[in-house]
């Protein structure tokens, strides 16, 4: 469908797409003692999150359970700690295992799982992001005793048949060749790579043909046995239920779950990188009329205190509409549709970029212009006026973001997998005033990089080749080379 | 309609109070009335989060343009943004945003549609910035000019970044003769170059008028409040003349049309579309309930055929979009490795046949209605949702009251109809195919 929008409704699609899931991982600290009911805070009447309850099966499994009654359906996820930077030496492994807890069961063929959860309107798909996996199914309340008994099937007793697993992967090495014929979705994977190299979170979600070609069935099943245990994992249900008779329900179809393998051993990823001169990684793309662009460097990680007061601060420089990378570049300049900047937090570490596209001939133009307005931010830094404004923002389109409950479960297992607790959402309006102009400035000197900037760029090299040098030292890389 | 939940206590949390939640509105939720003007407002009270959404609905699309000025509507629904007598250049985004809110548009061959997303604390501003930018919009000669840049920039990334829209924009100037949904939303770039400030004077002057307006308020708000704030900003402004119809109407097409456009891409999309009546007629919910038996889901007839079992295809897709005038309905799809576009096309054209000769079983018919009230419960979880939804039945079904009995009318469609709207409309002289390939030549 096409529809013509006055923006994109993410400025940062080069950033965040060949995942829209990863946009969920939302989150912050503190694991409150199994067993206890948390209750929504209603000190600021305003917005709190509904109640839920957190409970550990005997088998180590973590269980939220939140009853949401606007419409009669209950959303299921189930998280594993089995991500992308996991990969090791096989890029596209997680998501392919992931992909295969739904095509087949011991007693269930791909066809009949697709066919019984179809046929009663219900919704799921499996993911990987860069720290996690998982599967997400939406289903109408009346049908949960059908639907429940096929979730345990697929997270507890995947077939990973071999004829099944490679149409899946003979499918995914052609899509991997049509993602490099949109740039806008391939720009986050190469910027990730460039900036975290061989670490784990270099690795591509769906991983490059060369390694694709390689994975078997039985890397998936190895690679199933090792990340994919209870005690590692939780499973969130929000929805038009009620918690005791849910309760009940899970312990009956889920504390059987055993792990099958050995405990895995603690991970040794490469450590991560120092940039101590700034690059340039340049993607040829012969045919393009515009480039795609995306500069900056290390973030921070989900779970780092000043994660409230740097969104504030980005809010400011590129969060949202009138912010001043977009005022600059679209607005005044019209070079673009479209800029902004976004921190990408992972469980470790994270990327900050300034990402936008124009025209090849105003590629030069549009990237001083960006480089501009991250210079103004470290020496003018942000005004009290200009601060109020920004939390106002944030605070007031907080809310939506958990306005379903789709997206509360997706909250819910952030909670899981990033340690922190409702007190992110039901504290965010006092944390968000709480930034004052110090503290900005503060966290722009630490988590806006001003040196050593990291570009990547997609576009027609030929015509650019000559200008970008005076960015970095420079390499380029051909889009239609495998990998990013 | 609150439902409220009872809270536990715990031990480190004692604050425990009502939390008011979404309810699953009803038809008599819905409360309508039509101002002096002509403008319909419709309101829904929605207690789930404390925000509110105002989405106005205006009558103007691609359909309403001719050749010169293609993609006007939707130029100025961008100019919209862009200064009036209070709230002048940049003002819009900024009020909004420093209030808590923020805003977006959209435009299609049918409708514009404005959507305000705020904190109900900003309930009174965004109907004082409609009412101002619908008043006294400025279109500043110098606005005109920069924003025409960001507009050739979308133009410019749309078609670098989607093969689809590439291909379905080619196809709809093949496939209609007559109709103006044959040129592109966005418009032709000549047009966008080349278009006057009074050219879009006079089109805001035409179209964005009351009495060619439908709002909707969906939120944390009280029919009340907003029916005194409708009553003080929006009835205020004039009616205007109501625009002409658009009369024309696509002639019956007399043999398949083919069409070929060249890009550089791994493997060959095929795109088919064949005439079919307007949204909310008695065939439309069988060809809907038909587009969801062909491909909604893995068991869809399409994706276990095609792309799963015989392996042709990667991607597979129908769609049929929401249209004031008779429309296309498309099925899109893109060649397995190594596959030609005469082995899928002629695999698809198959499956097609099966159902003009078979039909469908009852099974099938049980699935996609099943999907479809499970999409209707899904299609209300948000506010913004909710108002986009009441504003499309109003304007594409003849009114917001037929959403409420949608999953009614679905469940009455029979196998029967969707085999004769198979064969009605499948027809080859009725469809027009295109194929976008790379190019032999070098």
């Amino acid at each position: 469908m096409i529809l013509k929008k006055r923006r994109l409704h993410n400025l940062f699609l080069g950033i965040l797409i060949m995942s829209l899931l990863v946009t969920w991982m939302l989150a912050v600290f503190f694991i409150p003692p199994p067993g206890n009911v948390y209750a929504a805070q209603r000190e600021t009447p305003s917005f709190a999150l509904p109640a839920y309850e957190k409970i550990k099966l005997k088998n180590g499994l973590t269980v939220y359970l939140m009853e949401y009654h606007g419409v009669p359906l209950i959303y299921a996820t189930a998280v594993f700690t089995a991500g992308a930077a996991r990969d090791g030496g096989k890029s596209g492994l997680a998501y392919l295992t992931a992909e295969a807890l739904f095509s087949g069961t011991k007693n269930h063929s791909k066809k009949q799982i697709e066919e019984k959860l179809e046929f009663l309107g219900a919704n799921y798909y499996a993911y990987a992001d860069l720290d996690t996996a998982g599967i997400s199914m939406s289903f109408i309340n009346t049908d949960q005793d059908k639907v429940l008994p096929l979730l345990k099937e697929v997270i507890q007793d995947a077939a990973f048949a071999p004829a099944e697993f490679e149409k899946r992967k003979k499918r995914l090495l052609l899509e991997l060749v049509q993602a490099k014929e949109q740039p806008s979705l391939v720009l986050g994977p190469y910027y990730k790579k460039f900036i975290f190299g061989q670490h784990g979170y270099g690795n591509p979600l769906y991983g490059a043909r060369t390694s694709v070609k390689k994975i078997r069935s039985i890397d998936a099943r190895a690679f199933y046995e090792e990340h994919y245990r209870p005690e590692e994992s939780a499973l969130v249900l929000v929805g038009d239920f009620q918690t005791v008779e849910m309760k009940k329900k899970v312990q009956e179809y889920f504390s059987g779950w055993q792990g099958k393998g050995k405990e895995p051993p603690a991970s040794a990823q490469t450590p991560l990188p120092f940039f101590a001169k700034p690059r340039i990684l340049l993607v040829n793309k012969d045919d393009a009329t515009e480039t795609q662009f995306a500069f900056g460097g290390l973030g921070m990680p989900r779970s780092h205190p000043d994660y409230v007061a740097v969104q504030v601060v980005n809010t400011i420089l590129g969060g949202r509409f009138t912010s001043w990378l977009n005022d600059a570049l679209r607005i005044d300049a019209s070079l673009t549709y479209g800029a902004g900047s976004y921190f990408d937090t992972f469980k470790t570490s994270g990327t900050f970029a300034i990402n936008s596209f124009t025209r090849t001939e105003s590629t030069i133009e549009a990237i001083d212009l960006a480089r501009d307005v991250l210079s103004r931010l470290h020496t003018q830094g942000v005004d009290e006026g200009t601060l109020k404004d920004a939390k106002k923002y944030l605070i007031g389109q907080f809310p939506p973001l958990y306005e379903t409950p789709g997206s509360l479960a997706s909250l819910l297992a952030a909670m899981f997998i990033y340690d922190f607790d409702a007190s992110y959402v039901n504290d965010f309006q006092k944390n968000v005033e709480n930034v004052s102009v110090e503290k900005a400035k503060m966290v722009i000197a630490k988590h806006f990089p001003k040196e050593n900037l990291q570009f990547v760029l997609i576009g027609k090299a030929a015509a650019l080749r000559g200008q970008v040098i005076k960015y970095g030292e420079l390499s380029e890389k051909d889009i239609e080379s495998d990998g990013f | 309609m609150n439902r409220i939940l009872t809270i536990l206590l715990s031990a480190f949390l004692l604050m425990a109070a009502a939390s008011p939640l979404h309810a699953m509105p009803a038809v008599a939720d819905v409360q309508a009335y039509t101002l002096k003007n002509g403008m319909k407002v419709l309101v829904l009270e929605d207690h789930g989060i404390p925000n509110v959404t105002l989405q106005i609905f205006f009558k103007v699309g691609s359909r309403n343009e001719y050749p010169g000025i293609t993609g006007l509507s939707h130029f100025l629904e961008h100019m919209m943004f862009n200064g009036a007598a209070k709230y002048g250049p940049k003002m819009f985004d900024r009020v909004l945003e420093n209030a808590g809110g923020t805003s977006n548009a959209y435009t299609t061959e049918n409708v514009t549609s404005y959507q305000d997303w705020v904190p109900k604390s900003a309930l009174e501003l965004i109907f004082e910035m409609e009412a101002d930018r619908m008043g006294s919009l400025a279109l500043d000669e110098k606005i005109v000019e920069s924003e025409r840049g960001v507009v050739l920039s979308e133009y410019t990334t749309g078609y670098e970044n989607s093969d689809y829209e590439l291909l379905e924009d080619q196809l709809r100037a093949v496939a209609y003769q007559a109709h103006p949904y044959r040129w592109p939303i966005i418009g032709y770039e000549a047009d966008i170059r080349n278009w006057r400030r009074s050219d879009i004077k006079e089109y805001f002057d035409r179209y964005c008028a009351p009495n060619n307006a439908v709002a909707v308020v969906v939120g944390d708000v009280t029919l009340a409040q907003v029916k005194s704030l409708v009553v003080k900003y929006l009835e205020p402004l004039p009616a205007r003349a109501s625009p002409r119809p658009v009369h024309t109407r696509e002639p019956e097409q007399r043999g398949e049309k083919r069409l070929l456009v060249h890009k550089d891409v791994s493997s060959p999309r095929i795109l088919i579309a064949y005439h079919v009546p307007e949204t909310g007629t008695a065939d439309y919910y069988a060809l809907d309930l038909l587009s969801s038996i062909l491909s909604t889901g893995k068991s869809s007839r399409f994706y276990s055929t095609l792309i799963s079992d015989k392996q042709l295809a990667t991607e597979i897709s129908t769609y049929m979009p929401q249209a004031l005038d008779p429309t296309l309905f498309y099925v899109y799809a893109i060649c397995a490795d190594g596959v030609s576009v005469k082995t899928l096309e002629k695999a698809i054209f198959q499956e097609i046949d099966k159902v003009i000769n078979r039909g469908v079983t009852e099974n099938e018919l049980r699935k996609a209605q099943n999907n479809v009230v499970a999409s209707f419960y899904r299609s209300l979880e948000t506010m913004s949702n909710k108002a986009d939804l009441i504003g499309s039945y109003e304007i594409f079904f003849g009114g917001y009251q037929k959403l409420f009995a949608a999953p009614d009318v679905y469940k009455k469609v029979t196998t029967t109809d969707i085999k004769s709207a198979a064969a009605k409309y499948f027809r080859k002289a009725n469809r027009t195919v295109g194929v976008l390939e790379k190019s032999e030549e070098k």
